[in-house]
């Protein structure tokens, strides 16, 4: 018998996001565990591939190190539709785009992470969740 | 199995003898009981109630049938209009959206082994601190579990069929309203939507769906279902923007009593006609191709952008699943 049981799924709950709309659209398909939700990880770089498929999109962006040499990193979101709903196009990212991207990384030290954020060279913000009940953006 | 039912009359016994029951012609005359803020706690017990005057699902399915004479037929000409492309309107994973996080785990009132399977998630999830959802890999999500499902739905109506279809992972849902009665129970099998048959009485659209698969309303502390899970829905669109259903799951294993809930879904804003539901194939892209580990947690696999995975990856669940696919398929 789990002590405090009500507490315990309280805060279980709450750690989880567990009922909130914006963790459904974070994480819907499969459970964000391999994702450290507590930190953050941010670097600049230009596209390499924007992968636009279903259940996920990745986002492929090459990131210069200190020592010159180039690291491909992958950056999770959701599918086509929803990344629409964000006003974020597959045609938006073209390879070479100038990118600056901030995403919750991968615990086990892998360049990837889940996409919470970004701004392209000419300063269009990409956020992947949607902003309304719209299809689009609204203006 | 016994015992469960057991445990359901019991719960009806008492919800009787405590004055909670209400009889089911006070809900009789209803169209569809609105979702106003300031009552709505009031009207979801009032629902919860009718639910709990049945036995089973089937039962709660007849009387709805005989309230509405039996339903009628839907003019080819003027059905009802559910076009457009709709999401869940809220809730988020939640199989209740009324479900706040304070509320605990469920609404749901559990029976010894419905609670069982909820204590051995908490469990899981603060020991372990992840989980694998077992749709990772595009395993249909199955019914109940396909209403609390995110994303895009279209649902289209036809005189005599109704699909209710999910952009994920493809899923459709067929309700037969042509009259025809449940397969035969000697030749049918638990399947991921079931069997499913309704009405309309109006343009209320009833539902009653059986033979199931086993599976969970959602993942995280969301309870369990069994294979005799039972489904009784009335979907309704109440406004050019909003469909709503009412829900009742009937589950003797996991439900000491029937699980009432309100699902509404929003139309999107589309004038311009650009969302599509598309394809769902994990297997599409190798990025999106997640196990489960020694933990019972979610490991991504291979990626297609990182060089040598098993060298640089801390977890050994990702080394262990580089060196299975570098072994020959016959060993």
């Amino acid at each position: 018998m789990i002590p405090n049981l009500k507490s315990t799924v309280t805060k279980t709950l709450l750690a989880l996001g567990g009922v909130s709309v914006a963790t459904t659209i974070a994480s819907a398909h499969h459970s964000g565990a391999m994702f450290d939700d507590q930190k953050e990880v941010t670097m600049e770089g230009v596209v390499k591939e924007f992968q636009y498929t279903n259940p996920h999109s990745w986002l492929l962006v090459d990131v210069t190190q200190p020592d010159g040499s180039t690291t491909t990193w992958g950056f999770e979101a959701e599918g086509p539709s929803t990344l629409l709903r964000a006003g974020i196009r597959k045609s938006d990212l073209l390879p070479g785009t100038k990118i600056t991207i901030t995403g919750h990384p991968m615990r086990d030290g892998r360049s990837a992470g889940s996409w919470v954020k970004a701004t392209r060279g000419d300063g269009k913000q990409m956020n992947p969740k949607p902003m309304g009940n719209f299809a689009l953006p609204k203006q | 199995m016994q015992r469960a039912c057991a445990i359901t009359g019991a719960a009806l016994l008492l919800s009787a003898m405590i004055g909670n029951y209400v009889n089911a012609a006070e809900v009789k005359g209803m169209t569809w009981l609105a979702q106003e803020t300031s009552t709505w706690t009031e009207t979801k017990a009032k629902l919860q109630s009718l639910g709990e005057q049945f036995p089973t699902s089937e039962a709660l399915f007849e009387h709805l049938r005989k309230e509405a004479s039996d339903g009628t037929s839907l003019d080819p000409a003027a059905l009802p209009d559910w076009r457009g492309v709709w999401t869940r309107t809220k809730g988020g994973l939640s199989f209740d959206p009324d479900l706040k996080a304070s509320d605990g785990a469920t609404s749901a009132t559990l029976t010894k082994a419905g609670q069982e399977a909820v204590d051995k998630k908490i469990h899981t999830l603060t020991v372990k601190g992840g989980e694998y959802d077992r749709i990772s890999a595009c395993s249909p999500p199955g019914t109940p579990r396909w209403i609390t499902e995110p994303f895009l739905k279209e649902f289209v109506v036809t005189p005599d069929q109704t699909w209710l279809m999910n952009e994920m992972v493809n899923d459709v849902r067929r309700i037969y309203t042509d009259g025809r009665a449940h397969s035969a129970a000697e030749d049918s099998y638990p399947s991921w939507n079931g069997d499913s048959i309704g009405f309309w009485d109006g343009d209320i659209l009833t539902i009653h769906t059986k033979y199931l698969r086993e599976g969970d309303y959602q993942r995280g502390l969301q309870p369990d279902y069994s294979d005799q899970v039972e489904l009784v829905e009335r979907w309704h669109k109440v406004n050019d923007m909003t469909i709503e259903a009412d829900t009742w799951a009937f589950d003797p294993v996991n439900l000491a009593k029937p699980w009432y809930t309100r699902q509404s879904w929003t139309k999107i804003e589309d004038p311009d006609h650009v969302l599509r539901l598309r394809y769902w194939d994990c297997g599409e892209n190798q990025n999106n191709q997640v196990i489960k580990t020694e933990e019972g947690t979610s490991q991504f696999s291979d990626f297609n952008f990182v060089d040598d995975d098993a060298a640089v990856s801390s977890d050994p669940n990702v080394k262990r699943a580089a060196g299975d696919k570098a072994k020959p398929a016959n060993q």
